[in-house]
């Protein structure tokens, strides 16, 4: 983890060829020994690192369990396509790089420190990094998305250090899984509410939930950030949230369960996502908006309460980023040839820019769950996790709605070629993303073998509701495109609903009345 | 016990820290924002530093046995946490200071800049 920002200060020194090259040697053997973490952790269990010989549970200390290690391999691999595909940019120079490879090693921090503090700290850093990621152009939006940002997530984790003091004051002890233990002897939970209160709104800040989310689009969307670092926040660092709200809640599981709770507000993030997907035209925004969706979707999974639902959440996780990063990198390269990022605009991707058409058309089929591609796989998993057919039919809902506004995304990819002829693209950028985007492909196929694999969980899909769920999809296309044709292209309310959103003051009140919220919920509920 | 009694560490600490927070949701200048964000993080630390203190405890230094040692960890926390604080709120002025050179604007506007989208 520490290499990690070393090498990017080492970049930072070298200013040259030669560092490049080093840091894509240092990428990979890094992914190797990551992977090698990984099958220790298969084979022996968790793995614990206890810093000055203190005792475990005193000691600040590293935690490796299947589902961390499992994120710092997943971050550890993608950043190797990020780095290929920056390659020839013009901003992936040596401060660039210094930045890019800290967030990763903050990353990996986070997902593997087992320190309340040391949490905290990483926040403070990884908050600091991104916003000086997003305003990398010094661009006006760029600096007022950043400094929304910033403001918003200093703010946010301020809650967390406070809910750590009120858990210090309580237990005096700072390891989640010492207080973990300690939970089981409280005599009474209303002790823990508060602390539970702060802390969960720090979460659901940086997973981006419904009221609080406000700031994501304007982070990973904003117009002249790197695509990379776009494909980064949305496929990467947003999951850094998301696992921080497992082990939170892992963490308060002896007293606390607010499963049905997250359950709603997962749902409820999902439709306004989509909803506010549909009124954009600028593509990065749709990509931004789609990402709050799927994070919905994700919450829903885990808080399920039902362990397929679980790992297919945390699958999805997976597949999520490989989508998403596919996504925003060809966005990225549509919009540079095409010179526009209305969606409107851009059309006859296929006789333009081929492969990048092929690329970016797996993504869209994995991202909407099409039969054979990965999200179809979590998404089945996440669907097998209830018998309830009211939830069945908001998953359902939440698919439709994906589908509706990826027809609309995928209306660039037809059409006639404004200008004659083949664009000319990068290499590495073009082999990059269509090694992403059949990687979407294939971790469909085999997604069975993969969660066995990474999770040691089994799934069967059974292949007679799999068909079942194949025609559907084929409805909801049918479905998304008739909608399409309705409703989105004349625009009007949908329009006016994508464009709402809340002012600075607006995110901090959502932020103090959604703390309100969950106390009052918590209190009533003990 | 005495009505001043009720002013300790900790409750002056989560005063200052909602009081923060009131200035974060009403005030649209960027410089108050910072300096109610200053303010949480100043409740936070005078919170943590008067976690589980017991009056007369001495530091935990040497090998004096007379008194109760006060717990250290708190105080370590927020050194740290302090230095944080100081890094971002320069960073914070200085993003500001930046956008006000170049552009002239104090205040968080109303909304997003449209025309930014289409370019």
């Amino acid at each position: 983890m520490l290499a990690l920002i070393l090498m990017g200060v080492i970049a930072l020194l070298l200013r040259n060829r030669l560092a490049k090259l080093l840091l894509y040697v240092f990428q990979v053997l890094y992914a190797g020994f990551a992977f090698y973490v990984f099958f220790q952790v298969k084979e022996t269990g968790p793995i614990i690192w206890n810093t000055g010989g203190y005792t475990d549970g005193l000691a600040l200390s590293l935690y490796a369990d299947s589902i961390a290690i499992f994120m710092v391999l997943m971050t550890a691999v993608f950043y190797i396509a990020f780095l290929v595909y920056a390659t020839r940019e013009d901003y992936f120079e040596p401060r660039f790089q210094f930045l890019f490879m800290t967030l990763q090693g903050v990353m990996m921090g986070l997902f593997l420190s087992s320190d309340l503090f040391n949490i905290f700290v990483f926040l403070e850093v990884s908050t600091v990094v991104v916003a000086i990621l997003i305003m990398f152009n010094k661009e006006k939006q760029a600096i007022y998305d950043g400094m929304i940002y910033f403001f918003v997530n200093v703010i946010g984790t301020a809650f967390l250090l406070f809910g750590i003091g009120m858990l210090y004051r309580t237990f005096g002890l700072l390891d989640i899984r010492a207080i973990k233990e300690a939970m089981s002897l409280l005599e009474s939970p209303h002790a823990v509410v508060l602390p539970y209160g702060m802390m969960m709104v720090t979460v659901s800040l940086k997973t981006a939930v419904t009221p609080l989310f406000s700031w994501l689009p304007k982070a990973h969307g904003t117009p002249s950030a790197p695509p990379v670092v776009s494909a980064v926040l949305s496929g990467l660092y947003i999951k850094s949230g998301v696992y921080m709200f497992i082990r939170f809640n892992d963490m308060f599981s002896p007293v606390i369960d607010m499963h049905v709770f997250f359950f709603w507000i997962g749902f409820f993030t999902s439709l306004i996502g989509f909803i506010m997907a549909l009124g954009q035209k600028d593509i990065k925004l749709i990509l931004a908006y789609h990402t709050v969706s799927q994070i919905g979707l994700i919450m829903m999974g885990i808080n399920m309460a039902s362990e397929i639902a679980f790992w297919g959440a945390v699958y999805h996780i997976f597949n999520h980023a490989i989508f998403k990063s596919t996504l925003f990198l060809t966005a990225g390269m549509i919009y540079e040839e095409y010179g526009t990022r209305n969606v409107y605009q851009i059309r006859g991707l296929f006789k333009r820019m081929p492969w990048v058409a092929v690329a970016t058309t797996f993504a869209i089929l994995g991202i909407t769950g099409a039969p054979f591609f990965n999200g179809s796989i979590s998404k089945y998993m996440i669907a097998h996790g209830t018998y309830d057919y009211g939830v069945t039919i908001l998953l359902n809902i939440i698919n439709l709605g994906t589908t509706m506004s990826f027809v609309k995304y995928a209306t660039m990819l037809f059409g006639n070629n404004p200008k004659e002829g083949r664009a000319k693209s990068d290499f590495f950028a073009l082999s990059a993303c269509v090694v992403m985007g059949i990687a979407s492909f294939f971790t469909g196929i085999f997604g069975e073998g993969l969660t066995q694999f990474f999770f040691n969980y089994e799934v069967h899909v059974n292949v007679d509701e799999y068909i079942q769920k194949g025609m559907v999809y084929v409805l909801m296309i049918v479905a998304g495109v008739a909608f399409y044709h309705g409703i989105i292209k004349h625009g009007g309310l949908i329009t006016r609903i994508g464009h709402a959103e809340l002012t600075f003051n607006g995110i901090i009140t959502a932020m103090a009345g959604y703390f309100i919220v969950v106390v009052v919920y918590l209190s009533l509920m003990l | 016990m005495k009505p001043l009694d009720f002013i300790t560490g900790e409750i002056v600490g989560i005063l200052l820290f909602f009081i923060g927070l009131y200035g974060l949701m009403t005030k649209k200048t960027i410089v108050k924002t910072i300096m109610s964000m200053s303010i949480m993080e100043s409740g936070i630390f005078l919170f943590y530093i008067t976690i589980n203190y017991t009056v007369g405890s001495v530091p935990p230094i040497g090998q004096a046995q007379e008194a109760a040692f006060v717990d250290p960890v708190p105080s370590a926390l927020m050194i740290t946490a302090i230095v944080i604080g100081i890094g971002v709120t320069a960073i914070g002025l200085t993003m500001f200071m930046h956008y006000k050179q170049k552009h002239g604007i104090t205040h968080w506007s109303r909304n997003r800049d449209q025309t930014g989208s289409d370019h």
